[in-house]
Formats: C-alpha cells, sequence, structure tokens
C-alpha cells in the first residue's frame, strides 16, 4: 500500500518542499488510508529550519507579562454545585456558609461575592454555561433559584437598578427576543465589589414559566472602575447574546408590555 | 491568598501557568494580541465554569487549547470580517533597547509573523500545535479531529507557503 510513493516524494512532501498540488492531495489521501505510512513520511522528516524562526518570531508572547484579567479569568471559581431538589425542598434561596466559617478555608470576600452570585443563579451540575458552546457539556440547564432574581427579571424594566437582598444590587441591561421567540434578558449582578453578568431567557426547553441561564460569567474590570452598562460585560455573556438575539433589543413601552405577556 | 489546596485549586494554578503558551498559540490562531486575549479570557473562564469536565491525568494544555480554539472558531463565523494586527512589536518595541542586532531581530521576527498571519486558518492551526507547541502530528491531529495525513498536508503546504514568503521578503535566504 506504501509502495506508490518514494522516500524522495514522502521527504519533500513532511518537509515542505512540494509544490505539486495534486501530489500533496494524494499522499495525504494515501496516509489517511494507511497508518504505516505516517510513520514512513514520519521518518523522512529532515531538520525543519522554519520551526526555530517560528519559535523565535512569537517568543516575546511567551516572556510578556500577563494582563491581570486574564488572571482573573482564572480566578473564577468553579461553579458550587446546588442539590435544586433540596433548595426547592427549602423553599428558599441557596446562600452559602457565611464568609468568616473556616470550613470553606477562609474565603476572601471578592470570592465570596462571586460565588454569592452564582449561587443565585442556581448553578447545577454541568449546565450549558456558555453559549452551547462544544465544551459545556449538553442535556442540563440551569434554573434560578432566587426569587429576588427572578421578580427583578419578570418585571423591572432596563436601566433601572434592583435590590436582590443579600446577593447585592440588579440590573436588567438588554432585553430581546431569540431564535425561538423566547423573551430572553441580559442582566448583572454587583456584589462586594464583583460583577457578574448573565444571560435569562424566558420558559425554555424545560418549558416551565421561570428563566433559564444562558450563559453567565464574571467581570474581571477592578471593582469601583466606571461601567458602561453591558458594555464591558464578561465575554461569555457578550457573545452568548450576539448569537442568540434575533430582534431589536426591546426598549420603554415595548419591553413593559413584552414582559406583561412573556 | 489562603485558598485551601484542593484538586480544583492545583488545575486553577497549572491554567494560570498556561497563559503565556495560551496567548501565543490564540495569537497565532486570530493574528493578533488584542483578539488573542480576548479569547484566553473567555477560554479561562469557559475552563473554570466546565473543570468538572476535566478528566485529571489527562493534558490540561490540550483540554484547554481546544476550549480556545473553539472558542476562536465560533467567534470567528460570527465576526468574519475581523482583521489581524500585528501588536507584538508593541509588547517589546516599548522595553528599549536599540542596538541594531535588535532591531533586525525584530524586523525578521515582523516577517516571520507576517507570513504566519498571511496563512489560512486551517494552516495557521497546525503550524501553531506542530511548530509552536511542538506536538506530534497524532496529537495535533486528535486535537483537531482531522486524520493525520490531513494534518501533515496542512503543514507542508503551510512550511512551503512560509518558506516562499520569507524567502521573498528576506526573512531568510
Amino acid at each position: 500500500m506504501s509502495a506508490p510513493f518514494t522516500d524522495a516524494q514522502l521527504a519533500a512532501f513532511i518537509n515542505g518542499n512540494l509544490d505539486d498540488e495534486a501530489l500533496i492531495d494524494a499522499i495525504e489521501a494515501a496516509i489517511n488510508a494507511d497508518p504505516a505510512l505516517a510513520e514512513r513520511a514520519e521518518a523522512q522528516a529532515g531538520g525543519d529550519a522554519l520551526a526555530p524562526l517560528v519559535r523565535e518570531a512569537y517568543a516575546p508572547v511567551l516572556d510578556a507579562p500577563v494582563p491581570e484579567r486574564l488572571i482573573a479569568a482564572a480566578a473564577q471559581h468553579e461553579a458550587e454545585v446546588v442539590d435544586l431538589a433540596a433548595a426547592r425542598a427549602a423553599k428558599a434561596p441557596v446562600l452559602p456558609t457565611p464568609a468568616n466559617d473556616t470550613g470553606r478555608g477562609g474565603w476572601r470576600w471578592p470570592q465570596f461575592g462571586a460565588i454569592a452570585a452564582s449561587l443565585a443563579l442556581g448553578v447545577m451540575i454541568g449546565g450549558p454555561l456558555l453559549n452551547g458552546g462544544s465544551d459545556a457539556p449538553a442535556g442540563e440547564s440551569l434554573v434560578l433559584a432566587s426569587a429576588d432574581l427572578a421578580a427583578m427579571l419578570d418585571s423591572v424594566p432596563s436601566g433601572q437598578k434592583a435590590d436582590l437582598a443579600s446577593l447585592g444590587e440588579g440590573e436588567v441591561v438588554l432585553t430581546f427576543r431569540d431564535g425561538d421567540g423566547r423573551l430572553c434578558r441580559q442582566f448583572m449582578i454587583e456584589s462586594a465589589g464583583n460583577t457578574s453578568d448573565a444571560v435569562a431567557c424566558s420558559g425554555g426547553a424545560a418549558g416551565g414559566s421561570g428563566w433559564q441561564i444562558e450563559a453567565y460569567g464574571r467581570r474581571a474590570a477592578p471593582a469601583g472602575e466606571m461601567k458602561l452598562a453591558g458594555g464591558d460585560a464578561a465575554p461569555a455573556v457578550v457573545a452568548a447574546v450576539d448569537a442568540m438575539i434575533d430582534s431589536d433589543p426591546l426598549i420603554g413601552a415595548d419591553e413593559v408590555a413584552e414582559l406583561g405577556k412573556k | 491568598m489562603n485558598r485551601p489546596i484542593t484538586p480544583d485549586e492545583m488545575t486553577r494554578q497549572a491554567l494560570i501557568a498556561l497563559i503565556p503558551r495560551l496567548r501565543r498559540f490564540a495569537r497565532v490562531l486570530t493574528g493578533s494580541i488584542a483578539d488573542a486575549d480576548d479569547v484566553v479570557q473567555a477560554a479561562l473562564e469557559k475552563a473554570m465554569v466546565n473543570l468538572h469536565s476535566y478528566q485529571p491525568g489527562t493534558r490540561l494544555d490540550a483540554w484547554v487549547f481546544r476550549i480556545a480554539r473553539n472558542h476562536w472558531v465560533d467567534d470567528r463565523r460570527r465576526a468574519h470580517n475581523r482583521m489581524g494586527h500585528d501588536d507584538i512589536g508593541e509588547m517589546i518595541d516599548l522595553a528599549g533597547d536599540d542596538g541594531v542586532a535588535v532591531v533586525e531581530a525584530r524586523a525578521e521576527a515582523r516577517m516571520v509573523r507576517a507570513a504566519v498571519d498571511s496563512l489560512p486558518p486551517e494552516q495557521r492551526d497546525v503550524v501553531a500545535l506542530v511548530m509552536l507547541e511542538e506536538l506530534s502530528y497524532r496529537e495535533a491531529a486528535d486535537m483537531l479531529g482531522l486524520p493525520i495525513g490531513t494534518v501533515m498536508s496542512r503543514l507542508s503546504r503551510a512550511k512551503a507557503a512560509l518558506a516562499k514568503r520569507m524567502t521573498e521578503t528576506g526573512a531568510v535566504q
């Protein structure tokens, strides 16, 4: 099976010295059909003069200081697992243990705030948090576990702050309909100096009247910085909204009317 | 910081250590550091939220690189008229140190990056993984979900195009 190609041809192929497009295609197809030929081709690999030049050209990226916002992105803790059934049985929003509980290993307030926000979102294990990306496990969804938050989404117009009690302060920044006609709202929660963003849609696959979280993220921006409402939201949320939005943003009387029918 | 040392915390620290390589990878894919950092930030956020889907003992770098690339592919579909912009020079030109050899080396590096940036996306994928990350053809094929011969032919074409372009611009003789 490997026979039709000479070692010289395979060497030219693996070292990038072939300009015969048809021959490149033929060797590719033959290798895909015959793993032994892949080994033969790899054995012909010569000293690669290009690779060191390319590595050198991109070395400054490896050496550059890492921007703070990227470290902050990795500081976002894994969504806490909430037993929704237990939460519902308790008929109360799930809240984490106090920050001074040493059992949590001494969480500092900023992290505590972010976790409080993710708990407010009733984060279930394995939710398609991020825009249905291929990395998000499918099949489960996120359901709001906070009555305060659900009330804000049900009725508070965009741009108006809402007190979410222990969760902090919330504000809807955008209301729109998605491709399936669902009413969706992008919102943010500020808590202990942290801002989290999310987008939720009403109804959803579960068919209920609740709000289902479609994407969720925490902002990297430092606390206290001037913010444009929604303009610097967590990228995962911005991306999700971009992908979902299928109407002009609903504002003013239209928004109130749409919230009425949901 | 007084965090508990849990398996997740160790993974988180390992992810932070991978950021420079993630940025380099994303820079090759996107064509600019600004876009690369957006991709890396989104990838890290996704990784943190989906930590439970990472299998300990498997390669963390491959896992998060795949997340980053998937994010970029999805993002590119939404914004396909995005233009690359080589801003690596801006990262280092600020640092001073203007010896002749340094200036020449930077000019050469710029030409090499311009050559890589001019490649089609499917060739940049393999340049980033095989040339820069030094993955084997098999590892790159697994990450990209492609047969190995296809990875080889893409790199073959990329090498030929790079050599041609660098010879034209004088980056190599």
